[in-house]
């Protein structure tokens, strides 16, 4: 650790080795001049508390908004339900229908329009909006509605084929100018016939939350803090104390307005809905009796209060109440993830507020400034790092705690949240080995920690031989004199310029049982063919040597370039001290390629441990999965079996072990450290 | 083994090991040749005839087409416009090799000689990088790439990801060979009143030469033999790249080996061209004279 | 680098400038068509510019290699980057439609008489869940390519294949009478769908050991080791080599097989034969079908409708089949006196009446590993055929589970 420092005599300040901006770094001794404790606690609780009430504030009215829309969205559902129920009792098409619609129209809102589709005949069946001409055949740019009808179709079949519910059977959109459009399947005798199609008036926008209440969170820790620090002076410890306690009373107080506002929507929200059941259930009853419609089976009203799944949700009870049991737990429910939302928030806020409390920001801003020339060196790198690599890296992590799959990959990744379910299922399973049809233990090949271990031989074996072999040649052909060594060189590095996707497939036919010439050859000495494909360690072998062929000639590369590095004058110096060939190989040749050579290692091994061209082209994972490394597996959780979270989850668990190797590498070597 | 000068050790036990490594490496190249100067488009299968005799079995493994012909050759070059798409590659990996050669050259300075809080983070973070496996990284690229960045179907999309993904060697390369300059030369640089800048330029980069001919031949291979970015990125079928040319022969279920085979030896004669260009950089590193002691 | 940068932008933006000068009317169609099937496509769409030249409407292909055809178009379409229209074999279809945004429902399009003009196998296999998606371009379908030198008469059965096949087989030098990929489920099909079997029932329920599929497999591997005359650790790649060097007399394969059959070979196209042990039923093979598709977010659906209506019209059909060497799904060009004369055309024509269509199901992707996991150890011999389906079963079974879940 001599790190020079030509230009920058001040960084010698810094402790070596510091790193870089972390969170919460042990609190430098405050510079002669520096700003006092309070002053900067006073701005740490002010700008921890503006961003604590404006994210509440934003969050609160964020689910005003959402509550409002999610009550607009199930009294439309209501009324689309109900509809639907007429239109089926109706017999999906005919007068009858268009009657219905007709009365229907009357008790609905006033600006509500629907439109009733039949598939037999592409038929618009009935529209309340007269204009339209209905019934008649419907046009080309109607398109949608019916492709709309078919897609509820399949999902009713779906849903009901596998027996698990899966797809919406309710479709529900908000439509640019405020309104929603609803579409629910019409179902006769089990099978879907044609659809229903509402728009709703538009919806109003909810109320922004009171600014009164959030002007006072903001204030409350102010004046609490003031007050405090006036009696504190310029104790840190305190002080730190004081502006966390002050924070968390405008928190604590926020969260109960929060809390009581929310509450009070809900239960003002389920009122409205069972209100709107029971209208429609009434109207529903009045015109089955007026249009002679069959009355049986008996109308439901509650079921209409579902979801998108047509399930019903529940809050209601038969005669239409709303259940006061289930309604009670919802709201528990509700203020818990508010009070959760705003607990992430302020501690959020307490981190901003300690860092300007406890002068780190400061600092941050200092060393930028001081150490600009060598952050400017290594900035444009980084950046098109940040951009092109950690973006995918986030997006890759967040996949993996979700249960995204191919099924639902047009859902929100939030709606399918599983927490660290599927970091459980890979790890925990330790299912080594199971018991065949007659009885044997065999080894299961898909098990995790069986691919972990391949992939650990695998990254080892081909390292090893890579850079053994590498180092061996480059030594060799840095022989001074040797006649023909850009010859040597030239082919040496074959194996890198051909396309590997041909060359592995060759090696793969040359271990063919009864075509390949790794036989032939063995027969040529009186050797019996080997079925390479049939066991694990076979297989492996095979994929090792063409891995190792592939890669030796990119540590022979590297080598050649690091033995440049050292000066000839060292040798002379060593074999004027008598030192001999070896001891000159171990003192002067190896340490001089270390800075080179350790690097290359380590990312070879990086690369190795996610080499999947050669596993896919070579043994495919042959015999029965035994020989996939960790890569191959989540390519196939990935592409064959459509399991995207779970794929990320085996990809983050690959980086994790990577990221756990590289840093203990790191500690060994000192590869980042200059030498 | 040893470079030393002026040590007398005898060359030939040195020339067999070559050839034995050299027979190995090009034998499955040689496959390649021969299947590419058949004329057929199947891979080489050995087969014996019955009773085979000790030559039978030697000529079953030897590489020789029963017939030569070039024609897979002129195919591959007028089927298509293939002299295009390896021009298009060319121009892709260059530009990339120049891209990352010179961001790893500067970050790989920085990290070698100047001390600054978060320097070993950085040198983590570009480690890191690497780490994260491929598998589901087409989508997110593709978003960043063509949704935000709008650079679908231009080649400067390919470089930008091509040099990222060459940096994190390049830059740990350099650093650890910059590491093996010596300071001394720098600070006489100093003294004699050379701004930082020419320091770099005139002193450092010279004397790392051999580093940054390994560190330009390996940005060059990661753009020259990628396929699936370069595929799914261009939208017009003259900004392909030779790669993305290669696979229309072994796409689906027709797999047409010959041309392939063909396309191969032609793709890869860049790249011993410009090893060749590269070699004398390889092999001439400190030298007597430069370095003080 | 500031300097650097802000030259980069202007790189950028001198890239995007033509897009936006685009024409309103112009339909762009991806494909992964190579050689002469290429050329005939593009004379097809070359035909139909002509056409329309009048009504400003052009369509512009792109050829994408296979490999990254897929890929390519899960990236591109839902972000509406995509083509208009693209084509594609069935097997991505279910999948493309679950995950939403990708490919276009058509049955509101689609008349009678569109719908009549195709072969129904293949029809079948554009539709997904009830609801078409495509129009079917050209099938690819197994049949037997035999080496005329070495067998005069095609079998016609089972029984006289083997008959035939042994006295052509001498694996000590690597001579077979007979030899297909049976490692591999595509090719195995023909074999299980002619027992009457299936991998999947009602739509997506995994039936991987079903009694007839080990019934299929129980017969592959009386060839394989009681008559002896396969020749083991097939590929594609084994199977290609040995016909070209006139070392495998009787092959299963398809269309693409032909153009990689070494020039000195003379060879001949038949039926798949029927099977004895199954009671004289046809061997029924998997078709693939190349839809035609069009994108979901494409915002010229009628015209792209339309071109999609032209390529797979007679005339269209005709160039594809005679310059392209495909097999049009259009039944009526099949009437054409110089299609009708094509031995090779006529053959595949008589195969797809017993075919079945590949299952287009999304869970069928997942099929294929636990599947080529039990061929290649029932082929190998360390596993019974049922016991090795019934963990492929399980397997598979497990993995569908998995995707369905909530």
């Amino acid at each position: 650790m001599t790190a020079p420092a030509l230009q920058q005599p001040s960084s010698q300040q810094t402790p070596p080795g510091a790193e870089a901006p972390r969170a919460l770094p042990p609190p430098p001794p405050a510079p002669p001049g520096a700003p006092s404790h309070r002053l900067r606690f006073a701005v740490g609780v002010l700008v921890a508390s503006l961003v604590v009430t404006g994210l509440s504030w934003m969050l609160l009215s964020r689910a005003r908004a959402g509550a409002a829309l999610a009550l607009e969205e199930r009294k439309a559902t209501v009324a689309t339900l109900a509809l639907a129920d007429l239109v089926v009792r109706a017999g999906g098409s005919g007068d009858g229908v268009r009657q219905a619609l007709a009365a229907w129209q009357q008790q609905a809102p006033a600006g509500a329009q629907a439109k009733v589709i039949a598939f037999d005949g592409l038929s618009l069946e009935a529209a309340t909006d007269a204009g339209l001409g209905a019934p008649r055949r419907l046009q080309r740019d109607e398109k949608p509605l019916y492709d709309q009808g078919q897609r509820l179709r399949a999902a009713v079949e779906t849903n009901r084929e596998e027996s698990v519910v899966r797809k919406e059977e309710v479709e529900i959109a908000a439509q640019p100018d405020g309104s929603l459009l609803l579409a629910a399947p019409v179902e006769l005798d089990g099978q879907v016939r044609g659809m229903v199609e509402v728009r709703t008036p538009r919806v109003v926008v909810a109320p922004s939350p009171s600014s009164g209440s959030a002007g006072l969170a903001l204030l409350l820790p102010l004046v609490a803090f003031f007050a405090l620090a006036l009696v504190l002076g310029e104790r840190r410890v305190g002080l730190a104390l004081a502006a966390t306690f002050a924070l968390a009373l405008g928190v604590g107080f926020y969260a109960w307005h929060s809390v009581s506002v929310v509450v009070e929507d809900r239960r003002a929200a389920s009122e409205e809905v069972a209100d709107s059941v029971r209208t429609q259930a009434e109207t529903a009853r009045e015109l089955i009796s007026r249009l002679g419609l069959p009355a049986d089976p008996p109308v439901v009203a509650s079921s209409w209060d579902a979801d998108a799944f047509r399930k019903p949700r529940g809050w209601l009870t038969a005669a239409g109440q709303v259940d006061a049991g289930v309604l009670a737990g919802r709201l528990a429910q509700a203020s818990g993830d508010v009070v959760r939302a705003l607990v992430a928030v302020a501690l959020l806020a307490l981190l901003l507020l300690q860092a300007i409390g406890l002068g780190s920001v400061g600092a941050l801003g200092r060393t930028l400034v001081t150490h600009r020339r060598a952050y400017a060196y290594v900035a444009p790198a980084l950046v098109g790092m940040l951009v092109l690599v950690f973006f995918p890296f986030f997006y890759g992590i967040t996949l993996s705690f979700t249960d995204s799959n191919l099924l639902n990959t047009s859902r929100p990744l939030t709606e399918l949240w599983v927490g660290l379910k599927n970091y459980v299922d890979i790890l925990s399973d330790f299912d080594l080995s199971r018991t065949s049809a007659d009885g044997a233990r065999v080894a299961n090949y898909t098990n995790f920690y069986w691919t972990l271990g391949v992939t650990v031989v695998w990254t080892v074996t081909n390292v090893v031989i890579g850079v053994s072999v590498g180092l061996l040649l480059a030594l060799v052909l840095n022989t001074r004199g040797l006649a023909l060594r850009p010859v040597y060189r030239v082919l040496l590095i074959l194996p890198w310029a051909m396309p590997n996707y041909i060359t592995s497939l060759i090696w793969r036919g040359m271990f063919h049982q009864q075509f390949g010439v790794v036989n032939h050859v063995l027969a040529l000495f009186g050797g019996e063919p080997v079925s390479w494909f049939e066991t694990p360690f076979t297989s492996f072998l095979t994929a090792l040597t063409t891995n190792g062929w592939l890669s030796f000639p990119f540590m022979m590369v590297v080598s050649l370039g690091a033995l440049q590095s050292i000066p000839v004058e060292l040798y002379e110096a060593a074999r004027v001290d008598g030192a001999s060939r070896w001891q000159q190989f171990r003192a002067i040749t190896l340490p001089s390629l270390k800075p080179a050579l350790v690097p290359a290692v380590i990312l070879s091994v990086v690369w190795t441990f996610n080499q999947f061209n050669v596993i896919y082209l070579v043994t495919a994972g042959e015999p029965g999965g035994s020989t996939e490394i960790l890569i191959t597996q989540s390519y196939k959780f990935a592409f064959e079996k459509y399991r995207y979270g779970y794929a990320a989850a085996y990809s983050t668990v690959i980086f994790g072990i990577l990221l756990v190797y590289g840093v203990f590498q790191n500690r060994v070597t000192k590869a980042t450290e200059a030498v | 083994m040893s470079a030393a000068p002026g040590e007398r050790i005898p060359h030939w036990p040195l020339h067999v090991l070559l050839v034995v490594a050299v027979v190995l490496t090009i034998y499955p190249i040689l496959w390649v040749v021969t299947i590419a100067f058949s004329g057929n488009q199947s891979l080489a299968i050995s087969t014996l005839p019955e009773d085979p005799t000790f030559w039978d079995r030697l000529r079953a493994i030897t590489p020789w087409p029963q017939t030569f012909s070039v024609s897979n050759f002129t195919s591959v070059m007028t089927e298509q416009p293939f002299g295009r798409w390896i021009l298009n590659s060319a121009i892709v990996s260059l530009a990339t090799t120049v891209v990352g050669v010179f961001l790893a050259c500067t970050a790989g300075y920085a990290f070698s000689r100047f001390n600054f809080p978060g320097r070993r983070t950085g040198m983590m973070a570009f480690l890191v990088s690497q780490m994260f496996p491929g598998t589901l990284m087409l989508i997110p690229l593709y978003i960043i790439l063509v949704q935000w960045l709008g650079l679908g179907s231009s080649h400067i999309g390919l470089v930008l990801v091509y040099a990222t993904t060459a940096i994190p060697f390049c830059v740990w390369m350099l650093k650890g060979y910059f590491d093996t300059i010596p300071k001394d030369l720098e600070e006489a640089a100093l003294l004699d009143g050379a701004s930082s800048g020419q320091i770099f330029w005139r002193i450092i980069l010279p004397l790392a030469r051999p580093a940054v001919a390994v560190t330009a031949l390996f940005s060059f291979m990661t753009g020259w033999n990628e396929f699936i970015l370069a595929a799914t990125f261009m939208d017009q079928e003259l900004m392909y790249t030779a790669p993305v040319g290669l696979r229309f022969f072994v796409g689906g279920y027709s797999q047409q080996w010959g041309y392939f085979a063909a396309g191969s030896i032609i793709v890869s004669i860049p790249v011993v061209a410009l090893f060749l260009f590269l070699q004398k950089y390889l092999v001439s590193g400190l030298t007597a004279g430069s370095v003080k002691g | 680098m500031l300097r650097s940068i802000a030259k980069l932008l202007c790189l950028t933006t001198l890239f995007a400038l033509p897009a936006l000068g685009a024409e309103a009317k112009k339909l762009v169609v991806w494909h992964a068509y190579r050689a002469e099937e290429k050329a005939a496509f593009e004379k097809v769409v070359a035909a139909f510019n002509q056409q329309n030249a009048a009504k400003g409407l052009q369509v512009e292909s792109l050829a994408v290699p296979y490999d990254a055809f897929a890929d390519k178009i899960s990236a591109a379409v839902p972000r509406g980057k995509g083509p208009d229209v693209f084509i594609y074999a069935q097997d991505r279809l279910g999948g493309w439609i679950e995950a939403g945004n990708t490919v276009e429902p058509i049955d509101f399009f689609l008349d009678d008489a569109t719908k009549s003009r195709f072969l129904p196998t293949t029809m079948e296999a554009m539709v997904y869940r009830g609801t078409t998606y495509g129009l079917p371009l050209n099938y690819k379908v197994l049949a037997m390519i035999f080496n005329k030198k070495l067998v005069a008469k095609p079998p016609k059965t089972t029984g006289e294949l083997v008959k035939v096949a042994k006295g052509l087989t001498d694996p000590a030098t690597g001579r077979f009478g007979f030899a297909y990929n049976y490692g591999d489920f595509y090719y195995h099909s023909a074999l299980l769908n002619g027992f009457g079997g299936r991998v999947f029932e009602n739509g997506s329920t995994p039936v991987l050991n079903a009694p007839e599929n080990v019934k299929s497999i129980e017969l592959l591997m009386k060839w394989a080791r009681k008559d002896n005359v396969l020749p083991k650790e097939p590929s594609v790649a084994v199977i290609t080599s040995l016909f070209s060097a006139g070392k495998a007399a009787i092959v299963f394969s398809g269309p693409w097989f032909l153009g990689e059959i070494a020039k000195d070979i003379d060879w001949g196209l038949a039926p798949l034969p029927t099977i004895d042990e199954a009671g004289g039923k046809p061997m029924r093979p998997w078709i693939t079908v190349e839809g035609v598709y069009v994108a979901a977010p494409s915002k010229n659906k009628d015209a792209a409708f339309e071109f999609a209506r032209y390529l797979t019209d007679v005339p269209a059909a005709k160039v594809l089949a005679l310059e392209g060497r495909q097999s049009p799904a259009n039944k009526k060009v099949y009437e054409d006196p110089k299609v009708a004369a094509d031995p090779v055309l006529k053959v595949f024509r008589q195969q797809v009446e017993v075919a079945v269509p590949m299952p287009n199901v999304p869970e069928m992707s997942m099929m294929w590993s636990p599947a080529t996991n039990a061929m290649n150890a029932i082929t190998k011999g360390s596993t019974s055929p049922k016991a090795a389906l019934d963990k492929a079963q399980e397997a598979l079974a497990k993995d569908v589970a998995s995707l369905r879940k909530k």
